[in-house]
């Protein structure tokens, strides 16, 4: 008798709906992490097309959550082939020196008065610089996973995204829009 | 004193009469304009990128849509306007020769800017007008069509060198070998006669 009770309880704690902390695992397909830099003030848009995001997550308690990212940078593509060469570059992303950048969360918590919205405060590392950032996200549940969505700046300048004559802002923007749309489903 | 183009030259139609003021600005303002803006060309293609380079190009297209416009306003005022005539001795051929370079020299000033302009729409490239008046793109990108539009703005270029020496090697015959006005009525010093 003690021992159904015992299985009750597991198995009413592993059944759907149950908010527990859970690990979820990205549908690549389904995810797109954008950035939108500025051109003589008008959008440059583009795009990683490899990542990855890793979570530990649970919508009702935040608080011991865990977001991990990471971003194959030289999967950068901004749509035009000459473009594309000049980011390479050491003034730009130096794909051949720094190939990954990492984002790790230290804390997760519920945005103020914003059901479903979330903010990740962690350290992004892009270009072998570390540098704190606040990445708020949405969430919203559907019947084969979860879609995970934000968009927050960056300024270039600190992480040497643009080093000489490029560190000027008139010709591209100080600021850089990334944009993130991320599918989830439980690992396993 | 100028003649409408439907009226018959009236007396004062001489080999002397020479260029308006405000033609004789607009024709040495352009002519500055031009070569400014093949330095500027020449400049910004072979400059490594850079924000110098990008704004090379601001430069050398906003030139280039300056000259567009003035030259549009001037081919209009030209269709109201006689032109100053050659001496009465000037040959048939040399008449020819005259309107045919000076035809091409509008063509070619006016095609410069288009196809400039059709390069960076192709291209792609966001463009304000000395940073501030949006061009807005003549096409959808296209590296493809950037290119070959690139290479007969390039080649357009070259002919309108070839152009321009024949134009100045001309007036200063005119000057120095033939000995005429043809030159010094369009020179800037010069009193507008009669």
């Amino acid at each position: 008798m003690k021992s159904l009770a015992c299985l009750l309880a597991v198995l009413a704690c592993s059944a759907p709906g149950f908010s527990l902390a859970a690990e979820w695992k990205m549908d690549p397909a389904n995810s797109r992490l954008e950035f939108t830099a500025t051109f003589e003030k008008t959008p440059a848009p583009g795009l990683f097309k490899e990542f990855d995001t890793r979570l530990d997550f649970d919508p009702a308690k935040p608080a011991g959550g865990r977001l991990d990212v990471t971003i194959r940078v030289a999967s950068a593509d901004m749509a035009s082939a000459d473009i594309n060469k000049a980011i390479a570059g050491a003034e730009w992303f130096d794909f051949v020196r720094h190939q990954q950048a990492e984002f790790h969360s230290t804390d997760i918590r519920q945005a103020p008065a914003q059901a479903g919205s979330y903010v990740a405060r962690g350290v992004l590392t892009l270009k072998g610089v570390q540098q704190p950032v606040e990445v708020p996200f949405r969430w919203s549940e559907a019947a084969d996973g979860v879609m995970m969505q934000g968009e927050f700046t960056v300024k270039r300048s600190p992480f040497g995204i643009g080093t000489g004559e490029w560190t000027a802002t008139d010709v591209i923007g100080p600021e850089v829009a990334v944009k993130f749309r991320v599918r989830l489903r439980k690992a396993s | 004193m100028r003649t409408p183009l439907s009226s018959a030259p009236s007396g004062n139609a001489k080999t002397d009469a020479a260029w308006s003021a405000s033609i004789r600005l607009f024709h040495w303002l352009v002519a500055a304009l031009i070569f400014i803006q093949f330095a500027l060309g020449w400049l910004a293609v072979g400059w490594a990128l850079s924000p110098t380079k990008i704004n090379l190009f601001v430069w050398h297209k906003s030139v280039g849509m300056l000259i567009l416009a003035l030259v549009v306003a001037r081919l209009l005022n030209r269709l109201a306007r006689l032109t100053p005539p050659l001496p009465a001795d000037t040959p048939a051929w040399e008449r020819a020769a005259a309107r045919w370079s000076h035809t091409l020299l509008y063509v070619l000033m006016v095609a410069m800017p288009l196809t400039g302009w059709a390069i960076n729409s192709a291209a792609g490239i966001p463009f304000r007008i000395f940073w501030q008046l949006p061009l807005p793109a003549l096409m959808a990108p296209d590296k493809h069509t950037a290119d070959i539009v690139a290479l007969v703005h390039f080649a357009l270029g070259i002919a309108f060198v070839a152009l321009l020496i024949l134009h100045i090697g001309a007036a200063l015959r005119h000057h120095f070998v033939k000995r005429n006005d043809v030159l010094r009525r369009m020179l800037p010093s010069r009193r507008l006669v009669k």
